[in-house]
């Protein structure tokens, strides 16, 4: 019934929307075992309702937080990469500092801007614009020499 | 109703499940797939001031160089705070898609202060440079620096914009849990704006010559 009323499978306030039960059981969150309700989880983290697009809800605040810490320990280590310059080759920073790098901007794109639990479609639209720019503008500067040394 | 029709909900349908854009035949909302498309261009946008700043950041030229001005300490600082912005942007969504708009509240405004931070302190970089004589007209490094760190300051500009007028709705009861969707949209402005930061930071400031 609610999905009649509610065709774009969105969150209302008077009616919100079970997202798990809309999904598979193998997909659902927790172990089989805390989903047979065998052995309950000792603090269930409550879920948000979900949004047009997304095929399966956000993360808990929780989980969000420890995204940030993720994140704010790898930009540590990059700032500490960075005062190694002279003691450690170059290239060998430069291939550190550049993973540290995707891995940030793989945490926020996925975590925070919720590409894991959209449709594909939207990841596909942000990867072709991330391909398309880094093909193109490595061909342009490998055709100015910028990386010959 | 034959096999290969499709049922997408009406307008009308759409705009009683809280929404004010119908949704496309992909099942999503136009404004949310605008916004993605929008994004996924400006990465070419960013890409070409990035790749232009390369070209010219080992060129013989007079000096000062980019890396004999650069304040890695403060710029980190400013950084991180750019960075916990993106975490305080998902808790304002996580909150208003709970009906809590009291933290809604805090967050937006958090997010936009947080924001307003990073530029007092690109103003006050940009200030340091002038003093040390890296302008925007001395060399053609510093000409591609200014131009793609003022463009990305720009965009900063433009997302604090965003959600302080998101937090003048929140204030007065006008943002709700319908609405939801309008903050995760200002939300992923918000987030490519640092993940664009990300790249600038490692690329910019943190690889070596």
């Amino acid at each position: 019934m609610a999905d009649e009323a509610n065709p774009a499978g969105t969150a209302t306030e008077t009616e919100p929307r079970d997202p798990e039960s809309a999904m598979p059981a193998d997909e659902q969150p927790g172990t089989a075992m805390e989903r047979s309700g065998a052995a309950p989880p000792a603090r269930a983290e409550p879920q948000l309702p979900m949004l047009p697009g997304e095929v399966r809800p956000h993360p808990t605040p929780q989980r969000y937080v420890m995204i940030g810490a993720i994140l704010v320990a790898v930009t540590a280590a990059e700032i500490g990469l960075y005062y190694l310059q002279g003691d450690v080759p170059d290239g060998l920073i430069i291939a550190f500092l550049l993973m540290f790098a995707v891995i940030k901007f793989a945490l926020v794109a996925s975590w925070y801007m919720h590409l894991r639990t959209d449709k594909p479609i939207f990841r596909r639209f942000f990867i072709l614009g991330i391909v398309a720019a880094i093909s193109l503008y490595l061909i342009v500067l490998t055709m100015l020499h910028v990386f010959s040394p | 109703m034959t096999t290969d029709q499709v049922a997408v909900p009406s307008e009308h349908d759409l705009v009683e499940a809280g929404h004010e854009a119908p949704a496309t035949g992909m099942g999503v909302t136009n404004t949310k797939l605008a916004m993605w498309l929008f994004l996924s261009s400006d990465c070419l946008f960013f890409g070409a001031f990035i790749s232009t700043y390369l070209f010219y950041r080992g060129r013989p030229q007079p000096g000062p160089h980019p890396a004999d001005v650069y304040n890695i300490p403060f710029t980190s600082v400013t950084s991180f705070i750019l960075l916990m912005s993106s975490l305080t942007m998902v808790l304002a969504l996580a909150a208003i898609m709970r009906g809590d708009y009291r933290r809604l509240r805090v967050w937006l405004l958090a997010t936009a202060l947080f924001g307003a931070t990073f530029i007092g302190g690109q103003v006050f970089e940009f200030t340091e440079f002038y003093r040390q004589g890296f302008t925007l007209t001395k060399n053609l490094s510093g000409s591609t620096f200014f131009v793609l760190t003022g463009l990305h300051g720009a965009h900063v500009t433009a997302g604090i914009i965003w959600l302080l007028s998101l937090w003048g709705l929140a204030t007065q009861g006008r943002l709700t849990s319908r609405d939801s969707e309008r903050v995760e949209i200002a939300g992923l402005y918000w987030h490519f704006v640092d993940v664009v930061w990300i790249v600038i930071f490692t690329v910019v400031y943190l690889i070596p010559k």
